[in-house]
């Protein structure tokens, strides 16, 4: 166990990130459990206190009997520095025990700019950073979250990657880890990681070996050793009614990003959007029962003390049973002062009278993501609204007294023209024009957010090179001359961020020396603009003599072998080239749930079916 | 309408945690505790409580108390039992009362604090020391410069200390009691006490580490001393 030092805590900020004890942790004596788990998200504590799926892990690997895990995020740079200092290894927060000693380390990665971080956490934790380094008395490094489907850039540091959903594939991960030990750690590191191997969803790096064309492009990736498949493919839970939640999570002292009870009513979602990642990866959409629902919502109500519920889940709008199930979680909760929100609106005036219901008092603005300015935009990418959706649901919004509306959009997206760009400027004055004509006077606030489009890998537009910095720097500019009015506000995010997250999204193994010169470098806590380091970063492209453009903005025929093509969502290659092709001619794809199955695959392919409770009623 | 009073601590556990996070602890604690907590009407509804002295991080404390205001009346032993296993670590219940008739807030009432300081010494003569305190404990004024992000402020110390400080020699550490009045004027912070002592007194001791535990919080006048659940 580690002291921690009094003039260490007195002298950081929010020394309690770094002390535990939270409501709901949980304390296990080591010497009981037969495997030890730490836990973590590479960021700081707010922001991995707020994940979901740890909060899920967590609750399933506590509740067996031989397990123990705990938590540990990325010390916040004063913490780092005092601890670096006074020699103070990486901890978890439960038990103040080093992170080397425990059997097995997972990172959920959830965004490519905290990889730094995951460095700079082994680095702290004193464990060696590259997987061929760590001997049989070294913890496991295991990685999660949507990032595993290409986490070729950081495939050198860990040992393996599990793809998709957590619930199940952690269990058979404990249990072969547990056996290993029992036998006496037989064949040592490589003995554990080729049994891991083998369990479904979970891909050992180490076991495969990548060649390149002379031209720079991924030749092929073959496995080197027998026991292993050709092809990962992702886990998914068949029926999200029958597998543990996280009902007793843990209450943080501090005030987190999400700090209120996370419902997640279904996953997965099948609207389509082209440039979205998660919508490909999660599929197939499976709700969980409205019944159950309620009986968990009340359970995390009793276990928490929170009077909060979110209802989480990629489009929680479209859940089959919304309007009854907010009607019960009011009902049967209001006594307890507890309110309901919903962080995401579907774009109808049937979202609006929801939105009225979950927040009869006060009225924080409305969040809307069109994600485009023009309707021939929108089209491309599949986002199945029009204008006249908007306009009514905006409309509708003043009417019901909101006055401030959030919009969401993206630029830089495939076949973006600057007339595209503008239409984002049109849109946000026709909002305040709406609002003038609804109630005879200005006084809407509209705020423009605009980040920069990132093509991401299993997405249809995976094989579109992103725009330039400087050409995402000029349209950035186009706009903000066009919205010169006092009730816009407009906020768009960093290009150069957005390129680098570009390079790693679509980056191959080579890029891991790269990611180590510049975490050596300085680099950590990236996606945090005050630390982000573009310079360290470009540098270290530099010093390892490797394009970031070559990742970033080159576009990608349909035959190239991507340096991800190993690892499977159940998507088919053919569903994502027909989609990027019908985007191209502006084609829509329908709603697999509601309409017709769009033929992605996932279904047939993983042995999963839609569950939409709703369309059976 | 029934005003719950309970002593209760800030443990080592929940050391470092803030004022207002140690609040929210307490009012997530009465919800899963199910107390009939009474909630303010309005746009948006808070819980009625209200506690008698805010306790900056770092700082535990034997004797903190909170006022919770009930809908309705339950059994005392039955709502402590209840909120007993709701409370985090660090957070104990010391005793418990319903106070009756239309008393005054506790932040109105509570004039007199006790604290223990323990800090590691950087002299071997505990000598030194005892010189450092008793020209404390001798000053007619002490003139400190309070620092805050609104400014620098002079405060004049001695005015608020209620007795002269007194301490203990530890292995390798010392420990200084005081007793600071708390007015509706102002009071002094114990750090500050003891960032004074070192500045202007040269008390050699690593303040860095220093360890702060508040030992009471009293209603005291000429004649008695009692804590907020003995009134
Ligand atoms: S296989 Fe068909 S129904 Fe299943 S997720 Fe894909 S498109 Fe939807």
């Amino acid at each position: 166990m580690i002291t921690l030092d009094p003039a260490m805590l007195n002298r950081v900020i929010k020394p309690a990130r770094y002390t535990g004890n939270e409501w709901n942790s949980i304390k296990k004596d080591h010497d009981t459990v037969s495997v030890t788990v730490a836990l973590s998200l590479p960021d700081v504590y707010e922001v991995g206190m707020s994940n979901l799926g740890l909060k899920i892990l967590y609750q399933i690997l506590n509740n067996r009997e031989d397990t123990a895990a705990e938590r540990v995020y990325a010390p916040w740079v004063d913490m780092e520095a005092e601890m670096r200092e006074r020699n103070i290894p990486l901890y978890t927060l439960e038990s103040l025990k080093p992170v080397r000693e425990f059997d097995i380390v997972g990172f959920s990665l959830q965004y490519e700019m905290s990889y730094s971080n995951v460095l700079n956490m082994l680095d702290l934790a004193g464990i060696p950073l590259f997987t061929a380094e760590r001997d049989e008395h070294m913890p496991i490094i295991i990685g999660g979250g949507p990032c595993t489907f290409n986490a070729e850039p950081v495939a050198d540091f860990f040992d393996c990657l599990v793809l998709g959903e957590g619930e199940e594939v952690m269990e058979d991960i404990i249990a072969a880890v547990s056996s290993w030990k029992k036998a006496g750690k037989i064949n040592g590191r490589s003995g554990i990681l080729k049994s891991l191997a083998q369990i479904g969803g979970v891909y050992v790096p180490s076991l495969y070996d990548v060649t390149y064309h002379e031209n720079g492009m991924v030749a092929e990736v073959l496995p080197n050793c027998p026991e292993v498949p050709l092809v990962v493919t992702k886990r998914v839970v068949k029926d999200l009614n029958k597998v543990e939640y996280a009902t007793r999570p843990i209450v943080p002292f501090l005030d987190i990003v999400h700090d209120r009870i996370m419902l997640e009513l279904f996953r997965g979602c099948t609207r389509g959007c082209r440039f979205c990642q998660a919508g490909v990866l999660y599929r197939p959409v499976r709700e969980r029962r409205p019944e159950l629902l309620l009986k968990m919502a009340k359970e995390m109500v009793d276990s928490t003390g929170y009077n909060e519920i979110s209802l989480t889940s990629l489009s929680s709008a479209d859940y089959s049973c919304l309007p009854d199930l907010v009607d019960s979680l009011m009902g049967e909760l209001k006594e307890q002062g507890v309110s309901v929100s919903l962080p995401s609106l579907r774009i109808d005036s049937f979202s609006i009278d929801l939105a009225q219901k979950v927040q009869q008092v006060r009225k924080s603005g409305l969040t809307f993501a069109p994600e485009a300015g023009s309707q021939r935009m929108r089209d491309v990418i599949n986002k199945g609204v029009t204008q006249k959706n908007l306009e009514d649901a905006v409309s509708a919004a003043f009417q019901a007294g909101w006055s401030t509306v959030k919009l969401y959009f993206m630029m830089g997206l495939p076949t973006e023209t600057d007339e595209d760009v503008l239409g984002i400027a049109d849109l946000a004055y026709k909002v305040l024009d709406l609002y003038k004509e609804i109630k005879g006077r200005r006084g809407a606030k509209v705020t423009v957010s605009v980040s920069c489009f990132v093509p991401k890998p299993h997405t249809p537009f995976q094989w579109f090179g992103q725009d330039l910095a400087n050409e995402f720097e000029r349209k950035q500019q186009l706009l903000k001359a066009r919205l010169r009015d006092r009730s816009i506000t407009f906020n768009w995010h960093d290009a150069r961020t957005s390129f680098l997250e570009g390079a790693f999204a679509r980056g191959d193994r080579r890029l891991g020396q790269v990611l180590l010169k510049a975490w050596q470098n300085g680099a950590r806590f990236d996606g945090w603009s005050e630390y982000f380091k573009y310079d360290v970063w470009m540098d270290a492209f530099k010093t390892c003599e490797i394009d970031p453009y070559f990742y970033a903005t080159r576009h990608r025929d349909f035959d190239e072998v991507m340096p991800w093509d190993h690892l499977s969502s159940g998507a088919s290659k053919q569903f994502l080239q027909r989609e990027y092709e019908q985007a191209v001619t502006e084609e829509l794809t329908c709603d697999c749930r509601r309409e017709h199955c769009s033929a992605c695959g996932v279904c047939p392919g993983l042995g999963v079916e839609v569950l939409d409770w709703g369309s059976r009623a | 309408m029934a005003k719950l009073r309970l002593e209760i601590t800030k443990g080592e556990e929940i050391r470092y945690i803030s004022h207002l996070d140690y609040a929210s602890a307490m009012e997530r604690a009465i919800i899963r505790a199910k107390l009939p907590v009474a909630y303010s009407e309005g746009f948006n509804p808070h819980m009625k409580i209200s506690f008698a002295s805010a306790l900056a991080v770092g700082v535990t404390s034997q004797a903190e108390y909170i006022d919770i205001e009930c809908k309705e009346e339950i059994d005392v032993n039955q709502a402590v039992e209840h909120l007993k296993a709701s409370l985090p670590m660090g957070i104990r219940i010391k005793g418990a009362a319903y106070m009756q008739g239309n008393v005054p807030a506790l932040m109105a009432i509570v004039n007199l604090a006790t604290y223990e300081i323990t800090v590691p010494l950087l002299a071997e003569d505990i000598g030194i020391i005892e010189d450092s305190i008793r020209w404390f404990n001798e000053a007619e004024a002490v003139l400190y410069t309070r620092e805050s992000p609104k400014g620098k402020k002079e405060i004049e110390i001695k005015q608020y200390m209620a007795k002269p400080i007194t301490l203990t020699a530890l292995d390798k550490a010392v420990r200084l009691i005081l007793e600071i009045q708390i007015t509706p004027t102002g009071s002094i912070k114990p750090g500050e006490v003891l960032g004074a002592l070192v500045a202007m007194f040269d008390l050699p001791v690593d303040i860095d580490n220093l360890l702060i535990h508040r030992t009471g919080l009293y209603i005291s006048n000429a004649n008695r001393q009692v804590s907020p659940v003995e009134l």
